[in-house]
């Protein structure tokens, strides 16, 4: 009902709020299409390790968000207001609760939670650090694009995870759902005050965009299948 | 007002149910059906005066025309006069509803207690309560039998537990006599008179939280020893009436009285927390709400606004 795309913060983003709505709307739909994808194939053939794959990036994610917000308020905290520091700990804290959660999750599948990044988080994790190492707002433009695209992946999850008798995911998921409009909504609110040149604005674009080609990936089957196949030909090997 | 979509009724008959009190009968103005509706909800009427009043609907679910009961209101602003004195049949008002702040929850068994006119809510729960064949007791005051309306159809219930007390005859109802011992699984419905639905509160203290539901007809007066920067909330759907001090947070105040309301950022940033505003005027603080959104005064997010007005009633 509310748009937290709309939240008040400052004028920084006005000269590229258009590209910066059509690389979250893109972002959107095609994880949801991916994960549509994941779940009509996983529906088919239920195999709890393959959801499991399918979440140890998920839960990676949440524990990489962790570290990246600690790690933005270290390195470039003292730029923002103090109630945006506040607020990206308390994201912070609430990404540390959706590691927990997911990891249970995980785990109640017979997977294992990753305790470091999973070969498919590859490339997503690299590309939020290395905004991070460019510029003092891109590191949050890479992730408010990334949480975006998380949102696209909740109803389809929703539906898949219910079909498929996976209440315990659903639960997880609808609160995880509750805290990302808070998070996208900072993000937003972030980037919008503390924006303030072209060149901002252009990290900005870049983080966005880089992460927009990459954050979908991972939802779908094909990535999950093929994950599974490396772990069974590493545990044959071993 | 909610904004809920308006339509025409015309007023099927007019007529005398007690001292001081008529019964209107209202049908649609095409003779389409009127929308359904469970026990304690309630229209709102738009009259030609340029008032708008809420009244209880009390008549017969399912019946082609809706039933309201209106007393007088001799220090009213004009609704009831205009009703009792002007109003005829074939006349022709806006309705918006029904809305149901009031329901009937499932219960082994109720206690109903109404005073005055605040019997055309209860009513239909009698009816309600017998078909669901559960037992219920119902204590009926008012100033004198002659200005209790419906009292035909109260004492139509038969066998069931009916109590009937005209003050003029038998003084103040004993509430302790029914109240003071919590009876388990039992529900209290209760409308009427301010200092009823007070006197029932304070009765009722040690019966489980949630046991008692009222509707009042008129707002509870405002604490006028509010401390300056403190306002009150009324909680449109238990009754409840809480006070936020200027230190406290409104989501906060609502927390700690038993009232869990979904959030997130408790900054007023993300919306999690919005609640729907019946009445008062907002002290809007967040980062979310559009102009429009704030000059309607009908949605607030509690974490981190306030009041302008002394009272805010919210649907909660």
């Amino acid at each position: 009902m509310l748009d937290v795309k709309k939240v008040r913060g400052g004028d920084g983003l006005a000269p590229i709020s258009a590209q910066v709505d059509e690389i979250l709307e893109s972002v959107f739909e095609t994880t949801r299409k991916a994960t549509e994808a994941f779940f009509n194939a996983y529906n088919e053939n239920p195999n709890p390790k393959q959801l499991a794959t399918w979440l140890e990036t998920r839960a990676w994610r949440e524990i990489d968000y962790v570290f990246l917000l600690n790690e933005q308020i270290r390195r470039y905290g003292m730029r923002f207001k103090r109630n945006h520091i506040t607020l990206l700990a308390k994201q912070s804290f609430q990404e540390a609760e959706h590691y927990e959660d997911v990891g249970r999750a995980v785990e109640s599948l017979g997977g294992t939670v990753p305790t470091t990044v999973p070969e498919p988080a590859m490339e997503w994790s690299n590309w939020l650090w290395d905004c991070m190492d460019r510029h003092h707002l891109a590191g949050i433009a890479a992730w408010y694009c990334s949480e975006t695209s998380a949102s696209g992946s909740f109803e389809p999850t929703f539906v898949g995870a219910e079909r498929a008798g996976h209440a315990e995911v659903v639960k997880i998921y609808k609160q995880i759902e509750i805290d990302e409009k808070f998070h996208t909504s900072l993000g937003r609110q972030i980037l919008s005050t503390y924006a303030e040149t072209d060149e901002d604005r252009a990290e900005i674009l870049r983080a966005m965009i880089g992460m927009r080609d990459i954050a979908w990936k991972t939802f779908t089957p094909e990535v999950v299948a093929a994950t599974v196949r490396a772990k069974e030909k590493v545990a044959a090997a071993g | 007002m909610i904004a809920t979509t308006a339509f025409e009724v015309k007023v099927r008959s007019i007529s005398r149910s007690s001292d001081g009190v008529v019964a209107v009968e209202l049908c649609h103005v095409n003779d389409a059906p009127l929308p359904g509706w469970a026990a304690g909800s309630h229209i709102d009427l738009l009259l030609p005066n340029g008032l708008t009043r809420q009244y209880s609907l009390c008549g017969e679910q399912g019946d082609a025309a809706w039933r309201i009961a209106v007393l007088r209101e001799p220090a009213g602003r004009g609704g009831s006069a205009y009703i009792h004195d002007v109003l005829r049949p074939g006349d022709v008002l806006s309705a918006a509803g029904p809305r149901n702040n009031f329901a009937l929850v499932d219960a082994q068994s109720y206690l109903f207690i109404a005073g005055g006119i605040g019997i055309t809510p209860i009513l239909p729960m009698l009816k309600e309560a017998s078909a669901r064949q559960r037992p219920w007791t119902l204590i009926y005051g008012g100033r004198t039998r002659r200005s209790m309306a419906f009292l035909d159809e109260v004492r139509a219930h038969g066998s069931a537990d009916v109590h009937i007390m005209p003050q003029d005859e038998v003084g103040l109802i004993d509430l302790d006599r029914h109240l003071a011992v919590p009876q388990r699984g039992s529900l209290i419905y209760c409308c009427g008179p301010g200092p009823l639905i007070d006197a029932v509160e304070s009765a009722s203290r040690s019966w489980p939280s949630g046991s008692l539901h009222r509707e009042r007809f008129g707002p509870k007066p405002v604490d006028q020893t509010l401390v300056e920067g403190s306002f009150e909330i009324e909680l449109a759907l238990s009754g409840s009436v809480l006070t936020v001090g200027e230190d406290d947070s409104l989501l906060e105040v609502l927390e700690e009285a038993g009232y869990p309301v979904t959030n997130s950022c408790r900054a007023g940033i993300c919306g999690t927390c919005l609640l729907k505003v019946l009445r008062g005027e907002c002290d809007h603080r967040d980062d979310l709400l559009d102009d429009e959104q704030r000059a309607s005064n009908t949605m607030i997010l509690p974490c981190v606004s306030r009041a302008k007005s002394k009272r805010l009633v919210l649907e909660l």
